[in-house]
């Protein structure tokens, strides 16, 4: 059964007036557990909408969200106990940071799920660890971080609620190289150390063919593609079409193709050098 | 939702009404409104009635929102009829009863008072839907900037810009309010239960956000303001001209007419 499963979804914002603009319409997907998939799309292709529909934030209009088979809004009341589940970092989710300290901030989470005192120590400094912030830095204000620091105490909040299903949005978003490539690698961790999905919505194609081994592309508010990394990536042609771009290496195979080199698509640079050397070892042309 | 709310009464339309210019339509709105308490018999106010249904018909918005207008001031408008319904002594007297007296006086009162609100209503209404609420900003501006010759003209443009400034920025900060208030949500933020003392604590992890990306903001754009020369309204132009066309005039003129006719009718009716 897969962990979360989305079917039908349809979300119009402003219905009835003259702002009227539909986010997402009639997309379906599902998630299994311990998969890292990847959200790709235009700005304005609705993957923020979207996204907001798996933890109960935006009720859908038409469709379901179903998390362990169930339906999320079966019991209304209970939908506090979704998000908890479903772990949400937001674009930008320093700017969500309130508390005196960082560790206080980190707690607030697992404080919210009521667990007690001991429990929440104890998830706090995992998450802590997870993201790699050394413990001086948890007495810390959180304004107080760099802004990479923040990021990652921010995904910690997140964290240590311990989600089965951790989403983010443009979780390295205006971050430098280094910060960024932190951020990606604490994300693989995370899902290798606790087997949840993890779901990244995604503008860079390069780290999405470093991280994520099934892409959904959202176009227009609907699901355009669909499936494995190298499955989505194999359709260049379509991607580039909607505005988006494969990764460097993938077009320059492509390119080679079309001058007529028996290769096959590849998506990372390692990928792409194994290929290169069976090319050469089969006789090819080195050139 | 937040994002649902429109601020302002704004309804976007390229109707007469729309393309006003937006000092005169101020200026005759005011002019209107007053010549709403100089109506002296029930002729001129339904002279002045007739030109709010005219004008509301032009403007292209829906008649009911300007009725839902209505519903805002209904206790002012149930409080003023009562008030006059029971407190006019003359005229014949339809029922009586313990120190109430309900007279034909009375009631005409209080239907000429509740009408007169309810068009004072609609002609402000008319003015807020049809004009965008910069524009309404700009439109202030020029219009008190005769307050020069006291010495105010600095004080009329940063008003202006003050106010051209947070009407630009209230969507804006809508926006990062529901943006805070999803990601604190998403970490399990009860905002719903408890009681008044609980619920303003539980505001804290929004508040807290919010009014340093305010800060943060207003530094933001004092810079960029600061690095593109602002130094106040001394000798600045401006991006929008506003002109007064011939159908403004037209427009102008007939309001003139009807204010004219409001007069007429005073006197002879």
């Amino acid at each position: 059964m897969p962990l979360l499963s989305v079917e039908n979804l349809t979300y119009t914002y402003g219905r009835g007036t003259p702002f009227e603009k539909t986010a997402v319409s009639d997309v379906s997907f599902s998630v299994e557990p311990g998969e890292i998939v990847g959200l790709i799309g235009h700005t304005g292709s609705g993957k923020s909408t979207l996204v907001q529909h798996l933890n109960g934030l935006l009720r859908p209009q038409r469709g379901r969200v179903l998390l362990d088979g169930k339906d999320i809004w079966q019991n209304e009341k209970r939908i506090r106990d979704v998000r908890f589940r479903v772990g949400l970092v937001f674009q930008y989710p320093e700017y969500q940071l309130f508390e005196d300290t960082v560790e206080q901030d980190i707690a607030f989470g697992p404080k919210n799920c009521g667990l007690p005192p001991d429990e929440v120590r104890a998830r706090v400094a995992a998450a802590a660890e997870a993201v790699g912030l050394p413990e001086k830095l948890l007495k810390k204000s959180p304004f107080d971080l760099s802004g990479g620091e923040k990021r990652r105490a921010a995904i910690a909040g997140i964290m240590a609620m311990q989600p089965a299903c951790l989403v983010l949005d443009e979780p390295t978003a205006g971050l430098d190289p280094a910060g960024r490539d932190q951020v990606l690698s604490l994300l693989t961790r995370y899902r290798d150390t606790t087997g949840a999905a993890v779901l990244i919505v995604s503008h860079s194609m390069e780290d999405m063919a470093k991280l994520a081994e099934k892409l959904l592309v959202m176009h227009n508010g609907s699901l355009a593609l669909s499936g494995t990394t190298a499955e989505v990536f194999a359709q260049a042609d379509a991607l580039v079409e909607m505005g988006l771009d494969v990764p460097q290496i993938t077009a320059v195979f492509l390119e080679l193709r079309r001058a007529g080199l028996p290769l096959p698509t590849v998506y990372t640079v390692d990928a792409a050098v194994d290929a290169l050397l069976a090319y050469r070892a089969k006789g090819g042309d080195p050139a | 939702m937040i994002r649902d709310v429109t601020f302002g009464q704004f309804f976007p339309g390229h109707s007469v009404v729309h393309r006003f210019d937006p000092r005169a339509k101020l200026l005759l709105c005011l002019l209107l409104m007053i010549f709403l308490f100089l109506a002296g018999n029930f002729w001129s106010l339904l002279l002045l009635g007739a030109g709010a249904l005219t004008l509301m018909l032009c403007s292209g918005v829906p008649l009911r929102l300007y009725l839902r207008n209505i519903k805002t001031i209904l206790p002012l408008l149930l409080f003023t009829a009562l008030i006059n319904l029971f407190s006019s002594p003359g005229g014949t007297v339809l029922l009586q009863w313990w120190i109430f007296r309900f007279t034909t006086d009375g009631l005409r009162r209080a239907v000429f008072l509740s009408l007169r609100i309810l068009f004072l209503i609609f002609y402000s209404a008319i003015l807020t839907y049809s004009t965008t609420p910069n524009d309404l900003t700009d439109a202030i501006e020029r219009v008190l900037r005769p307050l020069r010759f006291i010495g105010l003209g600095g004080a009329v443009h940063t008003m202006a810009m003050m106010m051209t400034i947070a009407l630009r920025f209230i969507p804006t900060l809508m926006e990062e309010t529901e943006k805070i208030l999803n990601a604190q949500k998403a970490r399990g933020a009860d905002l719903e239960s408890g009681n008044l003392l609980r619920r303003i604590r539980a505001m804290m992890p929004i508040l807290i956000p919010l009014l340093i990306s305010a800060v943060r903001r207003a530094y933001d754009l004092a810079e960029a303001m600061e690095c593109r020369c602002y130094h106040g309204g001394e000798g600045r132009t401006r991006m929008k001209q506003m002109h007064f066309s011939r159908g403004d005039f037209v427009g102008t003129a007939l309001v003139l007419l009807l204010c004219a006719g409001v007069l007429v009718l005073n006197f002879f009716c």
